[in-house]
């Protein structure tokens, strides 16, 4: 089962998220895409750390090239998050040729080893304003890797101030 | 508590006006009124805006959520929906977007109805219609 939670800032996206494996048997993985460099990253990883804890996941960093992350045969995998994942294959210092492509492909790489995918994403296209080069890049580069994963997933879920809403499939 | 939500300039009071029979004058703004007169509103709308003024008089906004769902529990709070963008830049923005996140988030949580109004629409997106 292959799950696609989306939302805005702090919409309670990412408890939603681990929620949904909660029962789940086998190795439990966490693959965090966020890199570890500035204060307000740290403050988050750590508050999704202490989120996690006791839970039972095992967390694998990836930054790039997330079909590369090796995972268990039939584990159950948490990826937070695709915002991420997408800057750091479009502005690290070898950036992707084709960063929704990579992936897209990488998700699905994962999903053949993997019983249960819940991937957690970001909506940015949605404030109005218009942005500078890269950064316009990159709502459109995103906007079409969420495009592509939903299409993938079996289920996609937007949180709304914590509620979940079912966009496609049905709320777990 | 009732929550309504969804982007700016939605319908969001329009459908508390109809749904809820509140009317204008008794819907407080958020951009305006005291802290105080928020915990016996009717009806509290544009509370994002609140939001940003308690943290700008170094209030915490998430406590004062909570304390709000406890003792104005029969209200209808109206919250724009602000975090489907791009992170701000400025600090500032980027502290008042989170903590619009965790208050709503609170409030949701409290509310036996939360609905979400777009282009005029409302969905209920927790709890049943009565």
């Amino acid at each position: 089962m292959i799950t696609l939670v989306t939302g805005g800032s702090k919409c309670g996206r990412s408890s939603y998220a681990e929620g949904l494996l909660q029962g789940a048997e086998g190795a439990k993985i966490y693959i965090a895409t966020m890199m570890p460099y500035g204060e307000e990253a740290q403050i988050t990883i750590s508050r999704h750390r202490e989120m996690r804890r006791g839970k039972g996941f095992e967390t694998v960093e990836r930054y790039t090239d997330i079909g590369g992350a090796v995972i268990p045969l039939g584990s159950s995998v948490l990826i937070e998050d695709i915002g991420n994942l997408c800057a750091n294959e479009m502005f690290c210092e070898e950036p992707a040729d084709d960063p929704c492509g990579r992936i897209v492909s990488g998700i699905k790489a994962l999903a053949e080893k993997a019983e249960d995918i819940v991937m957690v994403t970001s909506q940015t296209g949605s404030d109005g304003i218009d942005y500078d080069g890269g950064t316009a890049e990159y709502i459109k580069v995103l906007g079409q890797v969420n495009a592509a994963l939903a299409q993938t997933a079996d289920n996609v879920i937007e949180c709304v101030y914590g509620i979940p809403v079912a966009l496609k499939g049905k709320i777990g | 508590m009732i929550l309504i939500t969804g982007g700016a300039y939605q319908g969001k009071r329009k459908f508390a006006g109809e749904r809820f029979g509140i009317s204008e004058e008794k819907m407080l703004d958020g951009g305006v009124c005291s802290f105080d007169e928020v915990f016996s509103a009717e009806c509290v709308y544009g509370y994002h805006k609140l939001i940003k003024r308690l943290m700008a008089q170094r209030e915490d906004p998430v406590r004062y959520t909570e304390r709000l769902c406890r003792e104005n529990s029969g209200m209808i709070l109206i919250l724009d929906e602000v975090g489907c963008g791009i992170i701000p830049l400025d600090k500032g923005e980027r502290q008042w977007r989170e903590q619009t996140g965790r208050c709503g988030c609170t409030a949701a949580g409290h509310s036996v109805q939360v609905w979400r109004v777009t282009c005029g629409i409302a969905q209920i997106i927790k709890g049943e219609e009565i």
